[in-house]
């Protein structure tokens, strides 16, 4: 058997394996669901009925779905890009805010009637989100502060500058709401699919998937990348500036969130800039990033599946007695799931509790880097 | 301007400040113990969060006494599964705090509607207790300062005057018992206990739990006595405020006591100003934490920074 | 009389597929000074591992005083009488020495740690064995000679009647090692026995009553260190012949490459590491520094690499300063480095090897145009030095952490001699390596100097240094004390005087030596 192709067959197994190990996690996660909902709820079997099937059963719901697997791809991307180059910075959640903040400020200026509104409004979200991201990378970089921190004290600072200038600048005086008038139709991305919320937010998340994959796997930026993730003294050896990867790398990813941020409010979702928009979802690209193993080609496959499971939370709190943030709970069990086997005790455990019956235990060689 | 210095330097503010720095300071004493031993806990506001309801939903049943212990309970729990699966089945510990985050903020809003019976927002209509504050009223007889110091002394929360005496308490056992040598040695280089035989693990999982049970004594004070009642989220970014406290007071119990003490003035701070001074915003006063902690962090950060030059480091 | 300690058929296995240990038979008496020899891999370390608690072993017995025994944790094996010394040492650097001797067992009076008892109890040990040290400093601030005899204090300070030494003399100078076997011998006369794991013969055949010589895991002698000579002892160790020394072939070695002049090097507290160096490298030449780790040699590299700053000084790269040059343009230059510690530093194990070798060439148009990868010449380049270098792997995608450490060895010294460079610096090139592999990467590092490369080697293996060297420089806290031409008849315990700063040549007796 020639090189590559024993190289092609692992590489196949290795996925299988991963995806298996995804999908075990998720399972697991149901289940414990299940066992919460069934102790607590009057209805747990419709409960689960709607958190698992209802979202196929509407169009309307069809397309929330996708609408957030889009976004939640450009959250689990712009995670995805962190983690690799071993970076911890949560602040996705402010970048996302700046960002919409600055597509508001375009769409609502004399720019926003124009033809060119929506391509600006991306731009200036994504560079008020790369502005944003280069904040606590600059200062990891070049005073060693906690990226950690600094990353979610910011995310605290954005919503509160944000909701500050909703209240008494962008929404219209007099009428209290928190909220801006809507966007001019020129600056609202279309609809792909008429009457649900798909919209130019699908493109742009494929066009990220692409692009996020060919720089981490086909420059010399993801390779150095992917080093200093692996051993930044090792990088800073080689002759990689060490500091201006990581710097970078928080700043593109800054870069997603802020797009995600126009995402929002350019969207048929909203098209206007509301407070609380984003309801939280920027921080489950975090187990988005995890479950993918921060690899960009399963980040949206894994969007997929848990897109599928909020909208079902989302139904199911509102047509049963079981409250949407259950899956805060699914959540959590599937990340510690998933961050427990990518270690040798964690492995072992699951192993024997997915193994199907009369099969070999997973043999720990040939491992193979990643493609 | 003057009136600002008035407020702040007056005995109220003074009460204010010690209310507000209880649960950042139980926080940053149970952040300081599992650092110290080498285990970063990012889980400190799912924790809290989680002993905050607890105490609330206990209170309603049973003595304000039994409440505080569940709440302390509470957090020793999370404590000891962050413990099994970082130590045990090896999971990212960064990665076992966000879970816990995670699921601390959807199961205490479920929990939350189971209580109350549907209300997800707030535990308004249950009947939850308070904790005692401490009524020092008989110092007014000393002549003189008496009143002075009963102002500045009597009202506090009994969990006020237990976190005071917990950081004497942990300044102790690091310094001064052979555990407190252990746990030092562990967080620091755990090869050498390892070799003298002392069980690292172990050590790091107490340190998980007591880091644990130290949060929930913060949630206790946080929804028993500067709110009364469960509010979702309301532990607003405290946790994390608390890690800075950690590292702002260079890892030792009272270096983080000063800082804990520094970010309350500052929450009260944002409680107080909008009275004085309403052409601030309200937000940008709510920002001022987070603000400080981002800027203290650097400035910590750079004399480190400046201390390891040499390195080439940055 | 019975052996004291007894170990009998050991076998290991440890999950991966290694078999550590296989049918390892060892045999300790009282009060004798036992040695355990073999090379990297052979399986010592493991043995030893078992004997104190940390490894398991998966068949055998261990016998202390004739009794069967097993231990779970290193804290049986001490309760038993069985203290050990790593190579490595466990020593908590801010803590001081009477903390880190009596930690996990401190006196104590009710819950409070009894300081002064503890620092009343070193003392007394410390004297009482000879191991002179302070008790009160912090331990990261001894030198390393200082804080083998912390370790050692901690071993006695539990009454451990058996000690075992891994590596013990791998830090120290000749001299050092004198006193330490001063100590060994003081340790026995009052009861104790030692048993040490050695790799260096010469020391073996002069400290040790027994030998015990493992290879590939199992036993494969026993005798007596006045039956058996150095050279038989290799043989046994290896399996064939050994060759001790390495053909250099005759260069002109005229050309200067590499000019050092004056340079001083801060460490990160501000004190000088490198008090105003002056030394050339020559095209064609071998340059060994030669040192206890810590005098500076390592610092001068990673100045001369790009990674640590200069305070005082120029460094030149054939006529031309290179301090405004970047790591990449020093590379871009011709400069080559292998670095000490290959997985901090050298490797990113969770990377392919066809990664990790085109990591130090990202600036190469055959590699990287435009900012864009092309893997094909990265897969071939890959495929090409595997083949050159004999690196056992299963393709160039295989990640580097699955390798042996001779082979990740192979990868970094693959990458660094890709192509001929002008300006090579090495250090500790074959540490934890096997003897195959430390025989190859000798042949290539005196390939590329015969290429035309100067070379600086800095290493604590005084025969590796004697082996591969034309020229030596002894550092002594961070000032060359002595220059040597190699010409076969430098006696180690000739450097070991400049090592340790005994004396120091003048500068006429070093200007052969310094060129």
């Amino acid at each position: 058997m020639s090189l590559t192709a024993t190289a092609a067959n692992s590489r196949w197994s290795l996925f299988r394996r991963e995806a298996l190990r995804g999908l075990a996690a998720l399972i697991m996660a149901l289940l414990v669901a299940f066992l919460v909902v069934l102790f607590t709820s009057k209805e747990p079997f419709e409960a689960m009925f709607q958190l698992l099937v209802a979202p196929l059963q509407k169009q309307r719901t069809i397309g929330l779905w996708i609408d957030d697997v889009a976004k939640l791809t450009v959250t689990g991307l712009a995670f995805s890009l962190v983690f690799q180059a071993r970076q911890f910075s949560m602040g996705v959640q402010g970048q996302v805010y700046m960002g919409a903040l600055a597509a508001t400020y375009v769409a609502m200026s004399p720019l926003g009637t124009t033809w060119a509104a929506i391509p600006l409004c991306m731009v200036a979200a994504t560079l008020a989100g790369a502005v944003y991201g280069f904040i606590p990378g600059y200062a990891k970089a070049k005073l060693g502060a906690n990226e950690i921190v600094s990353s979610l004290m910011l995310n605290y600072i954005a919503i509160d500058i944000v909701n500050y200038l909703i209240r008494a600048q962008l929404s219209p005086p007099g009428k209290g709401l928190l909220m801006t008038d809507p966007f001019p139709k020129t600056a609202v991305f279309p609809a792909l699919i008429a009457n649900t919320r798909i919209d130019l937010g699908l493109i742009i998340a494929i066009l990220c998937i692409l692009g996020v994959w060919f720089a981490l796997y086909r420059t010399s930026w993801g390779l150095k990348l992917r080093l200093v993730g692996h051993n930044p003294k090792f990088a800073e050896y080689s002759g990689i500036r060490s500091t201006f990867i990581m710097v970078s790398a928080m700043t593109v990813a800054g870069g997603l969130g802020g797009l995600l941020g126009s995402m929002f409010v350019n969207g048929q979702a909203f098209g206007k800039l509301t407070v609380l928009f984003e309801g939280g979802l920027a921080f489950e690209g975090i187990l988005i990033a995890i479950v993918a193993r921060s690899r960009p080609l399963a980040v949206p496959v894994v969007a997929l599946f848990y897109g599928y499971l909020r909208q079902g939370a989302a139904l199911m709190g509102i047509r049963t007695d079981v409250p949407a943030e259950v899956i805060g709970v699914v959540q959590a069990v599937i990340i510690l799931l998933v961050a427990s086997s990518f270690t040798l005790p964690g492995k072992k455990l699951i192993a024997r509790l997915t193994r199907p019956a009369g099969e070999p235990p997973v043999a720990g060689k040939a491992q193979e880097a990643q493609p | 301007m003057t009136e600002l210095l008035l407020t702040v330097f007056s005995a109220t503010f003074f009460v204010t400040v010690i209310r507000t720095t209880t649960p950042l300071l139980f926080a940053a004493l149970g952040g300081l113990i599992s650092d110290l031993s080498g285990a970063l806990n990012v889980a400190l506001e799912g924790m809290m969060l989680v002993a905050c309801l607890t105490a609330v939903v206990v209170s309603v049943y049973a003595p304000w006494y039994v409440a505080v212990l569940a709440a302390l309970v509470a957090g020793g729990l999370l404590g000891a599964v962050m413990a099994f699966f970082h130590l045990k089945l090896r999971a990212d510990i960064i990665l076992v705090g966000f879970a816990i985050n995670i699921f601390a903020t959807g199961a205490t809003v479920y929990a939350l509607t189971l209580a109350t019976g549907g209300d997800k927002g707030t535990s308004i209509n249950l009947p939850s207790k308070a904790v005692p504050a401490v009524d020092l009223s008989f110092l007014s007889a000393i002549p003189g300062i008496g009143p002075t110091l009963t102002a500045f002394l009597s009202g506090h929360s009994i969990l006020s005057w237990l976190v005071a005496l917990t950081v004497f308490l942990i300044w102790f056992f690091l310094y001064r018992t052979p555990w407190g040598l252990w746990l030092r040695g562990v967080g620091e280089y755990p090869a050498a206990p390892e070799a003298a035989g002392i069980a690292v693990n172990k050590v790091r999982a107490w340190s998980l739990i007591v880091s644990g049970a130290l949060a929930g004594l913060g949630g206790a004070q946080l929804a028993m006595f500067n709110y009364i009642g469960f509010t979702r989220e309301m532990t607003a970014g405290r946790g994390f405020i608390a890690l800075g406290a950690v590292l702002l007071g260079a890892r030792h119990p009272v270096g983080a006591m000063w800082a804990a003490l520094l970010f309350g003035v500052f929450e009260a701070l944002s409680v107080v100003m909008p009275n004085l001074f309403n052409w601030i915003p309200a937000e940008l006063i709510h920002m001022i934490p987070f603000v400080v902690t981002v800027l203290a962090l650097i400035a910590f950060s750079y004399r480190i920074q400046r201390r390891l030059r040499m390195r080439g480091l940055a | 009389m019975a052996p004291l300690l007894e170990a009998i058929g050991i076998g290991k296995t440890y999950p991966g597929g290694t078999v550590a240990n296989d049918g390892v038979n060892l045999t300790v008496n009282a009060g004798e000074v036992h040695a355990v020899v073999g090379e990297n891999g052979a399986g010592k370390s493991t043995l030893m591992k078992i004997l104190f608690g940390i490894e398991r072993p998966d068949r055998g017995e261990l016998r202390l005083e004739g009794k069967p025994v097993s231990f779970t944790n290193p804290r049986e094996a001490i309760d038993a009488g069985i203290g050990m010394v790593f190579q490595h040492f466990s020593l908590v650097p801010s803590f001081s020495v009477y903390e880190n001797v009596v930690l996990g067992s401190e006196p104590r009076a009710g819950v409070r740690f009894d300081r002064a008892k503890a620092i009343a109890e070193v003392r007394a040990l410390s004297e009482k064995f000879r191991l002179s040290v302070d008790p009160l400093p912090p331990v990261g601030s001894l030198p390393v000679g200082q804080q083998q005899r912390v370790e050692i204090l901690k071993a006695l300070y539990r009454n451990a009647r058996i000690l075992i030494l891994d590596e013990p003399t791998a830090v120290l100078a000749p001299q050092e090692v004198n006193e330490l076997f001063v100590a060994i011998r003081s340790l026995v006369a009052q009861g104790r026995t030692v048993i040490f794991i050695a790799h260096k013969l010469p020391e073996v055949l002069e400290i040790s009553d027994s030998i015990t010589v493992m290879r590939a895991g199992k036993t494969v002698g026993q005798v007596k260190a006045k039956e058996v000579t150095e050279q038989s002892l290799a043989t046994l160790m290896v399996g064939r012949e050994v060759a001790l020394k390495v053909d250099r072939a005759d260069t002109d070695q005229s050309r200067r490459v590499c000019a050092v002049e004056n340079v001083t090097i801060l460490n990160e507290r501000g004190t000088e590491v490198c008090s105003d160096l002056t030394l050339n490298v020559h095209a064609g030449e071998i340059v060994g520094l030669v040192g206890v780790e810590g005098n500076g040699q390592a610092e001068l590299l990673e100045a001369v690499a790009g990674l640590r700053p200069v305070e005082t000084g120029r460094i030149d790269l054939e006529g031309s300063d290179i301090a405004p040059l970047s790591v990449l343009e020093r590379r871009g230059a011709g400069l080559a480095s292998i670095p000490e510690d290959r997985i901090a530093s050298g490797l990113a194990t969770g990377a392919s090897v066809a990664e990790n070798l085109v990591s130090t060439r990202l600036g190469d148009r055959r590699y990287v145009r435009n900012g864009l990868l092309d893997l094909k010449a990265i897969s071939a380049n890959a495929k090409r030095l595997i083949e050159r270098f004999s690196i056992r792997v299963s393709g160039p995608n295989a990640a580097v952490g699955t390798l042996s450490g001779g082979n990740m060895q192979k990868v970094v010294v693959a990458r660094e001699l890709s192509e001929q460079p002008k300006l090579l610096l090495v250090s500790q090139p074959t540490r934890g390596v096997d003897l195959g592999a430390t025989q190859f990467i000798w042949r290539s590092i005196t390939d590329a100097r015969d290429g035309g490369a100067a070379v600086l080697l800095s290493s604590a293996d005084l025969s590796e240094l004697l082996a591969l060297s034309d020229r030596l420089l002894v550092f002594y806290r961070g000032r060359i004390v002595a220059a040597f031409l190699n010409r076969g008849d430098l006696a180690p315990e000739t450097l070991g005087t400049y090592m340790l700063g005994l004396s120091a040549q003048t500068p006429e007796e070093m200007q052969a030596g310094l060129k």
